[in-house]
């Protein structure tokens, strides 16, 4: 559950961003003759939420409707009185507080037009629970999926987001350049509270204790033995803007060359072709709610195209020098004839 | 081993209501079902778990980063990357078409997988689980039990942590950076400051502690997959007349909570014996829920989990059910005031795990 700083900042988000995402939606929402558009949240899936006004559930659900005209409001399943922190980081019309938040969000919107066309962002994905109350709380409503509309929408990055992405790496990177203590949990700790003291919204760190045995990431619980050696990896999250960022900590001359190839693998997509090289990698990037859907890697076994001018995180296996060194950083795409470009550098030395 | 334990718990009440696959629903907001079953804690995305009642379990993530975690975590299961998810489970589901299947919580799977379009049923089996979920075992309760001792010692860091001028993000990245030393990595935090305008908790905010501040937390580490809580508040500063008398009301309903809680009790009575506290002080409209949400709840593989301890819950305590007594609401004379501690439903009342006194501190202003 999400426990980092929750807040809206009119200087990183103003209110002509959310505007102009807006009209961008209900323009594709007039072209695909919607009278309203569904988009469900909580904090595993919060990101198309975030994106359209801000909000961000530290836990629980909610759903944000956005009708053709009028302000987008939310139907949430948290408790009234959270209503105000709810409007003081969020930039909404409404909250509307029910534990039932299918049924209200279909009676709001049923209530002034019962016949009306809601596009629903992920439908098959939506709980089934809220399906059915969505059914049932507007009997006449037409549902449809609008993930299409939504994903054609979000997959270009705009400079707010651009913005955002960088602090987030920036957060990422420093907290992983204070992971330093004598044990794998002190170096966890001092990431941690470095992330959390810079503003970030949420932080994930994940370790491969022993690059000689395991190149897998997992979240450490107790204490675990280090290898000669291993790796960190940050998720951060920054006022709905995440990343990832990978640390190795082995001999600097093999780092620097891990940094290197990636660099350049990096900044050739779309093309993959730069990672022809790594035994294994993987690029995510955020489609529709879930932050970082996984888009492109060597272990899929089917591919999403990379839009141009979208943010993803990419991370790979390289074996350099007979040693096994894990690397990754976010990138921004190009558009149409430019390069790729990393967030942040992702060398540490 | 947990997991194992659990499993064969499941198994057991599978063949009972005479089911051939239950399919456990997960994300990182309730991951109970599923970390019950597969002995996963999920962070990212969508989780489902097909358990077999001989105890075989296929996990399916649509998050790829979780799938290989899961690879080494999850020892003893079969992890699938799956995006989207529902069509893949639903092709396994397919070939077992003419299995008894049930979900859980069902109310919680992607809708794809409850269409009547497929070409198979699943049943709801949420009240099934849930009785597991809420009757513990020795083991479980064992890691409650390390949990409210780790919350103990978290709360210590808080008072640390409180100084007039830091602002509320930077107290809980200490504790989160605290809980990480302690190779915890799991935690549910929300944190309030100020005086009568503060009506809750919520996330930590960018505001600076004061001096007069009441500075409330619930603090939830958990261990192994499982939560326990302590609620606490503390004064910046010397408490005032005003803070003393009404946080007393609150030590007198914990412990009238408390009191209450016995095998054979209904979470009803444990609310009504907080709430009867606050009426007996003519602050019975603070009871409500514009005022609070719930008088305690459970907890366990999720930090808010089944029963909630309200007026209108019939839920019957048994031995080994974990909760968490909190009267926790607004005093019209100071503000809002959390209270709690985890225990345990014994066979004659209850064993608090919580050993932090019940006493209003205060911090240097």
């Amino acid at each position: 559950m999400r426990r980092g700083l929750i807040a809206r900042s009119p200087t990183e988000l103003p209110d002509a961003v959310f505007d102009a995402r807006l009209d961008r939606l209900r323009a594709a929402m007039r072209a695909d003759h919607l009278d309203a558009l569904i988009v469900y949240t909580n904090n595993t899936l919060p990101a198309g939420v975030s994106w359209l006004a801000g909000f961000v559930p530290y836990w629980s659900e909610a759903l944000l409707v956005v009708p053709l005209s009028g302000a987008p409001y939310l139907v949430a399943a948290l408790s009234f009185r959270v209503k105000s922190w709810i409007e003081q980081v969020s930039r909404l019309g409404d909250v509307l507080h029910t534990p039932r938040i299918g049924l209200k969000a279909a009676q709001q919107i049923a209530a002034t037009q019962p016949a009306a066309a809601v596009g629903i962002v992920d439908f098959d994905g939506l709980s089934a629970g809220i399906a059915d109350d969505l059914r049932e709380g507007g009997p006449g409503l037409v549902l449809r999926d609008a993930s299409m509309i939504f994903e054609n929408l979000r997959a270009r990055a705009d400079p707010a987001e651009i913005a955002l992405a960088t602090r987030a790496a920036e957060i990422a990177h420093r907290a992983l350049a204070a992971a330093q203590g004598a044990s794998l949990n002190a170096m966890l700790a001092k990431a941690e509270s470095t992330a959390r003291e810079l503003g970030a919204e949420e932080i994930y760190l994940a370790a491969a204790p022993d690059l000689e045995r395991q190149t897998h990431f997992i979240r450490v619980e107790g204490e675990a033995a280090l290898g000669k050696s291993f790796a960190l990896r940050a998720t951060v999250a920054y006022k709905g803007a995440w990343v990832r960022l990978v640390r190795a900590f082995c001999e600097s001359t093999v780092a620097q060359e891990a940094a290197a190839q990636f660099a350049r693998a990096a900044t050739l997509l779309p093309s993959a072709r730069g990672f022809s090289g790594f035994q294994s990698w993987l690029i995510e990037g955020c489609r529709m709610a879930q932050p970082l859907d996984a888009l492109l890697g060597s272990r899929l076994t089917s591919a999403s195209p990379l839009p141009p001018g979208a943010l993803v995180s990419a991370q790979g296996v390289l074996a350099i020098d007979g040693r096994t060194v894990l690397v990754g950083a976010p990138v921004l795409l190009g558009q149409s004839g430019e390069a790729a470009s990393l967030l942040v550098d992702p060398s540490f030395d | 081993m947990l997991a194992e334990e659990r499993r064969q718990r499941l198994s057991a009440a599978m063949h009972e209501a005479g089911i051939d696959c239950m399919v456990l629903y997960g994300n990182a907001w309730q991951g109970d079902y599923l970390r019950y079953g597969a002995d996963f804690g999920i962070l990212e995305g969508h989780g489902l778990a097909l358990v077999s009642a001989a105890g075989e379990v296929e996990l399916f993530l649509d998050s790829a980063t979780d799938a290989e975690r899961a690879e080494i975590e999850a020892p003893g299961v079969r992890v699938h990357f799956a995006a989207p998810i529902a069509p893949a489970v639903g092709a396994r589901l397919d070939r077992m078409a003419n299995a008894r299947l049930a979900a859980a919580p069902r109310r919680f799977l992607p809708r794809w997988l409850t269409d009547t379009a497929r070409g198979f049923a699943l049943t709801d089996a949420t009240a099934l689980v849930d009785r597991l979920l809420m009757h513990k075992s020795p083991a479980e309760v064992a890691a409650v039990r390390r949990a409210a001792r780790l919350a103990d010692e978290a709360y210590v860091e808080f008072i640390r942590a409180v100084r007039p001028g830091r602002r509320q993000y930077e107290i809980v990245a200490d504790i989160e950076a605290y809980l990480r030393g302690r190779g915890c990595p799991d935690n549910f935090m929300i944190i309030g400051s100020g005086g009568k305008d503060v009506l809750g908790m919520a996330p930590p905010s960018e505001r600076r502690i004061a001096a007069g501040d009441l500075v409330t937390t619930e603090l939830t580490p958990a261990v192994q997959g499982y939560f326990a809580q302590i609620c606490r508040t503390l004064v910046v500063g010397k408490a005032n007349e005003a803070q003393r008398r009404a946080f007393a009301v609150y030590v007198e309903a914990l412990e009238a909570g408390i009191a209450a809680v016995r095998p054979g009790a209904r979470a009803a009575d444990v609310a009504k014996a907080e709430n009867d506290v606050f009426r007996k002080h003519n602050l019975g409209d603070y009871t409500t829920s514009q005022w609070t949400r719930v008088r305690g709840h459970a907890m366990g593989l999720f930090a808010d989990s089944k029963p909630h301890i309200l007026e209108d819950v019939e839920t019957v305590l048994e031995p080994g059910m974990t909760l968490i007594v909190h009267p926790n609401t607004y005093h019209p004379d100071a503000g809002y005031i959390v209270l709690g501690d985890a225990l345990v439903v014994t066979e004659t009342g209850a064993e608090v795990f919580c050993q932090t006194p019940r006493e209003l501190f205060e911090v240097a202003a």
